[in-house]
């Protein structure tokens, strides 16, 4: 159900995003939502498949992935594994920076693409008081500075991150309960709020042609 | 057993006991599970090179190969993974042995831009406000001298020696891969020697070249010099070989 309404939401993100020209899919569901956003409207996105990949003609450069996430026309999703109040991401440890007590995978693009003005998306299934934090234990992508839109969706809601602090934008039925357990995770929340308690019907039909097979439940551990 | 271009046949292990000296800063081309040369990091470790320093953009299996050994003593790297986490990875980093420096992709290519470019360092417009300048001597917060904005200063990196493995080489030394190049291009013009392990030889086409001979040094023939990791085309992540490393 999570992975449904998550990559719906993402999908239909994706294909309303202005100017973004390619999506770098890191995942099979972030891959599901894109293949998904052409349906929804994003007919010519290109989806890279490396970083010389770029589904769009000539072989290009390594630089070209840079070029085009400081245009604003590169967008990608992440799960970093700490993300924080003011919108920093942590992919590389849990504990002191440079001898973590549990290593990850290391810092990756994260310190690239989490302040640029290209559209950024955290997809974070989980809404757990381990995964969204204060502030992140190594800083890996720097406080965004609003240069492009920042979006968060959880298992608890969708959240946009607007002068430096997360704003709740719509609910899922348990999404309060989840929220009051990340007190760390500072967030504003609207007087009256909007409670999803499913994907868009339409939105889900695309889903179930582009990923007949259900790939993007298994990332769910659905 | 391969060919070098217009020479005489050689093997894998005598080029790298050629090119590569104790101590020598290794780069390590491909990206994740895609073209890596683990045929190559399994002969150094072979070779029982001593206090090798490696750098790799996104690695995976050659480092886990690597850190099996014991001649490491620095791995430099954006990110290193398998199917999940990558153990060998995960204790050098919790313990502190191998030294490992953490790159970000971008400053990492920006390190070997300047290498490429016989310049002692760049400056790359992203990763101030982060930590990495703490675990990576290679990067410093700096203002731009002209807009005062907050950049990193990145400290060009100069492997000794990068090795890259390819689909195919041709007769003139040309290098052909048929799928993302990830750095590999830029590896070639930042490193002062380069290593090409390919699948096959193929014939001239130089519209469709992706290294240019210029650029490379010694190739060696290593059918399945990938393997476990994939070669796009031909053959697929060796999921067994990857949880037997």
């Amino acid at each position: 159900m999570i992975a449904d309404l998550l990559t719906a939401a993402l999908a239909e993100e994706i294909a309303a995003a202005p100017d973004l020209r390619v999506f770098v899919p890191t995942t099979p569901a972030t891959d599901v939502a894109a293949r998904a956003a052409r349906e929804l409207g994003a007919a010519r996105l290109a989806l890279a498949r490396g970083f010389t990949d770029l589904d769009a003609g000539q072989r290009g450069s390594v630089l070209d992935v840079f070029t085009l996430l400081n245009r604003g026309r590169l967008g990608v999703a992440v799960t970093p594994i700490q993300l924080d109040a003011a919108g920093r991401t942590n992919l590389s440890g849990i504990g002191p920076v440079g001898r973590p007590k549990a290593a990850m995978i290391g810092p990756r693009g994260l310190p690239e693409n989490n302040d640029t003005p290209s559209p950024l998306w955290y997809l974070v299934p989980q809404h757990s008081p381990r995964t969204l934090v204060a502030r992140v234990d190594m800083v890996c992508g720097p406080a965004p500075s609003g240069r492009g839109p920042r979006v968060l969706l959880t298992a608890a809601g969708r959240f946009e991150l607007r002068e430096g602090v997360w704003h709740l934008t719509w609910i899922t039925e348990d999404g309060a309960d989840m929220i009051n357990d990340t007190p760390e995770f500072a967030i504003e929340t609207p007087s009256r709020l909007p409670i999803v308690k499913e994907p868009n019907a339409e939105t889900l039909a695309v889903l179930e042609r582009v990923d007949p097979k259900g790939v993007r439940r298994r990332e769910f551990g659905e | 057993m391969g060919a070098r271009a217009g020479g005489s046949p050689v093997a894998l292990r005598d080029v790298l006991e050629a090119a590569v000296a104790d101590g020598a800063l290794v780069a390590f081309g491909g990206g994740e599970l895609k073209r890596k040369p683990v045929a190559a990091a399994r002969e150094l470790v072979a070779l029982g090179r001593r206090d090798l320093r490696i750098a790799t953009m996104l690695g995976s299996a050659e480092v886990e190969v690597l850190l099996g050994g014991d001649g490491l003593a620095e791995v430099h790297s954006a990110g290193v993974m398998l199917l999940g986490l990558a153990p060998r990875w995960r204790h050098a980093r919790q313990s502190g042995s191998p030294r490992v420096v953490e790159w970000s992709e971008g400053t990492f290519v920006a390190a070997l831009q300047a290498a490429a470019l016989g310049a002692d360092s760049m400056l790359w417009p992203s990763g101030a406000g982060t930590d990495l300048p703490a675990v990576n001597p290679w990067l410093k917060e700096v203002a731009d001298p002209w807009s005062g904005a907050p950049v990193l200063a990145v400290r060009a990196l100069v492997p000794d020696v990068a090795i890259i493995h390819a689909h195919g080489v041709d007769e003139e030394g040309n290098v052909y891969i048929d799928d993302d190049l990830v750095a590999d291009e830029l590896l070639a013009r930042a490193a002062r020697r380069v290593v090409v392990t390919y699948e096959r030889e193929v014939p001239v086409d130089r519209a469709r070249t992706s290294i240019a001979r210029l650029f490379v040094d010694d190739t060696v023939q290593a059918e399945g010099g990938a393997a476990p990791t994939a070669m796009p085309g031909l053959y697929e992540v060796d999921r067994d070989g990857i949880g037997s490393l």
